[in-house]
C-alpha cells in the first residue's frame, strides 16, 4: 500500500489510567494459584471510559503535533461507550475540530492500526493535511475468565501528517492481511466476548502476524535486521516473543515495546501504545517494525523510519514509562466496582 | 431528556473549559458571562481557560447527590486556574488523606453522570493532582 506523498508522525500521545489491579488478586477470586501471565493490568476508573481515555491521548498528540486543523478523526475501539452514537465526534468536540471525517472503527484489536491505515491514505493522497488515529479499549474479560487476566485499558493517538522537516518518523510501508477466521467475538448485545482459547494462537495471530510481516519484507525488500526496535501486538506476554522469533528478531529489538507484563492488554491501543513506548526512546534513522494483529482476523504492518526532527518532538512527550510508574494498586472489589461488575 | 438538551447547549463548557475574555479589561471569567464582572463592558469573546492550576479547598462527600452516588466518596475542590479564575470541580485518582491545599491539579475528560444503561453519558472536566 503506497501513498502519493510521503506520510509522516507529526505527533503522539499515550493515556494509561492510574488504577493497577495485580493479576494475583484474579488468582484470589477465582482460580487459585499465583499470578496470571502479566504481572499486573492497567484498570480505568470509575468515570473513565473509551471516549474519556481517546480524549487524553488526543490532546497530548495534538500538543506534540502542533497542528491548527484536522482533516479527519478515526477512533478504533471495541468497547464504545454507545453501540449506536460515535466516540469520534466526542474527540472532536472536545479538540474543538469541526470540519473533520470522524468515524469509528472496529476490527477487535487491530482497530486503531486500521484508522492509522486510512489516515494515513488520507494524507497520501493529498486529501487533508493531517488527521488523528486513535486506539483505546477498556477491555472485557468476563470473570473468572482467562482473558480477564490480561485485558488491560488505555490510549494511543496518532496525528499524522505530510511529511515535514516537523514530522518525527515516516510511515514508509504498510501492509494489511486478512481472513474469515472466528478465534474471538462478541455478539450484539452480549457484555463479553468468548474466545476459542489455543485456537486463538496458530491459525489467528501467528498465521496473520506472521503473513503480514512476511508480505510487509517481500514488498519492501526489507528483513528483520533492518530494525532496530520491532513491535508486535501483545494478547498476552507470550505470544509477540514467540513471533519475533520465528519472524528473524531478537528479544533486543522488543523488548522496549513490550508493554503486556506491566499493564496487560490494551486492545486497539497495545501495538500503537507499543510503538509510543519506542518512540519515546528512538534515535534518528532508526526503524521500527509495527504489526498489529485483531481478531476476526488481520494484521497490519508497518515500516517507519524516525527522522531528525524526533529530539525536538520528544520533549512534549508524556511518556510511556512515566504513565506506567505512577499507578495506585487496587483489589478485586475496587475493580468489580470501577468496571460495572458490581453496582447498588 | 431535558438536562441532554441543556447539557449539550453547553459542551464547549464543559469539554474544552470555554469561558469569555473581555476585551476592554482583560479579565477572563469562567462560567461566561454576558457583562464584564470588573468594568461593565459587553465586548467579550469566547476563550479557553487553562487546563492547570491549584487547589485554594477542598471537601469530602460521603453523600452525594442522586446520580452520583457510585462516585462516593467525592472530593469536590475550588481550583484556581493559573489566570486566576476560580472553578468548582471534581478532584480525582486520589484520596482525601493524599490531598493539601495548594497542591498543583490539571484539568482532565472524564464521565460526569450517566442515565443508566440506556440513557446518554454526560461527560466534562474534573481534576488529578499533578
Amino acid at each position: 500500500m503506497k501513498t502519493h506523498y510521503d506520510v509522516g508522525i507529526a505527533g503522539y500521545g499515550v493515556y494509561i489510567p492510574t488504577y493497577r489491579l495485580p493479576t494475583t488478586e484474579i488468582a484470589r477470586i477465582w482460580k487459585g494459584g499465583g499470578a496470571g501471565p502479566n504481572k499486573e493490568k492497567a484498570v480505568a476508573c470509575i468515570d473513565e471510559d473509551s471516549a474519556t481515555m481517546a480524549v487524553e491521548a488526543a490532546r497530548r498528540a495534538m500538543d506534540m503535533a502542533q497542528v491548527s486543523k484536522l482533516g479527519a478523526i478515526f477512533v478504533g475501539t471495541e468497547s464504545k461507550p454507545y453501540a449506536v452514537k460515535p466516540t469520534s465526534t466526542v474527540v472532536a468536540q472536545a479538540l474543538g475540530q469541526h470540519f473533520v471525517l470522524a468515524a469509528d472503527m472496529e476490527f477487535a484489536c487491530k482497530a486503531a492500526t486500521e484508522a492509522l491505515q486510512v489516515v494515513r491514505g488520507l494524507v497520501g493522497s493529498g486529501m487533508i493535511e493531517n488527521g488523528l488515529a486513535i486506539g483505546v479499549d477498556t477491555a472485557q474479560g468476563r470473570p473468572g475468565d482467562d482473558l480477564e487476566y490480561t485485558t488491560g485499558s488505555g490510549a494511543a493517538a496518532y496525528v499524522l501528517s505530510r511529511s515535514n522537516p516537523d514530522t518525527l518518523a515516516t510511515v514508509e510501508a504498510g501492509v494489511s492481511y486478512v481472513t474469515d477466521t472466528g478465534d474471538f467475538w462478541r455478539r450484539q448485545t452480549e457484555k463479553y466476548p468468548r474466545h476459542l482459547s489455543r485456537f486463538t494462537g496458530e491459525p489467528a495471530y501467528f498465521h496473520h502476524v506472521e503473513t503480514s510481516v512476511k508480505q510487509l519484507f517481500e514488498t519492501y525488500g526489507l528483513k528483520a535486521n533492518d530494525f532496530t526496535y520491532a513491535v508486535f501486538h501483545q494478547p498476552n506476554p507470550r505470544f509477540p516473543v514467540e513471533v519475533a522469533y520465528r519472524l528473524g528478531f531478537k528479544f533486543e529489538q522488543i523488548k522496549t515495546g513490550l508493554l503486556n507484563p506491566i499493564i496487560g492488554n490494551t486492545y486497539a491501543a497495545s501495538s500503537p501504545m507499543g510503538l509510543a513506548a519506542v518512540l519515546d526512546e528512538a534515535k534518528p534513522g532508526e526503524r521500527v517494525l509495527v504489526a498489529s494483529f485483531g481478531s476476526g482476523a488481520g494484521s497490519d504492518a508497518f515500516s517507519i523510519k524516525i527522522t531528525a526532527s524526533i529530539d525536538e518532538k520528544r520533549k512534549k512527550a508524556v511518556k510511556v514509562s512515566d504513565l506506567i510508574s505512577k499507578n495506585i494498586k487496587i483489589d478485586y472489589a475496587t475493580y468489580a466496582k470501577f468496571r460495572g461488575k458490581i453496582s447498588r | 431528556m431535558k438536562l441532554s438538551i441543556s447539557y449539550w447547549r453547553l459542551k464547549d463548557r464543559y469539554y474544552r473549559l470555554v469561558g469569555v475574555r473581555c476585551e476592554e479589561c482583560k479579565n477572563e471569567f469562567f462560567p461566561p458571562v454576558y457583562v464584564c464582572r470588573r468594568c461593565g463592558s459587553r465586548s467579550l469573546t469566547d476563550k479557553e481557560m487553562p487546563k492547570t492550576g491549584k487547589i485554594l479547598t477542598y471537601t469530602e462527600l460521603k453523600e452525594t447527590l442522586a446520580g452520583f452516588e457510585d462516585q462516593e466518596p467525592m472530593l469536590l475542590g475550588i481550583i484556581q486556574l493559573d489566570n486566576g479564575v476560580r472553578i468548582l470541580g471534581q478532584i480525582v485518582d486520589t484520596a482525601a488523606e493524599n490531598l493539601s491545599i495548594g497542591d498543583r491539579v490539571k484539568a482532565v475528560f472524564r464521565k460526569i453522570q450517566e442515565h443508566g444503561s440506556s440513557g446518554q453519558i454526560f461527560y466534562g472536566y474534573k481534576f488529578v493532582r499533578t
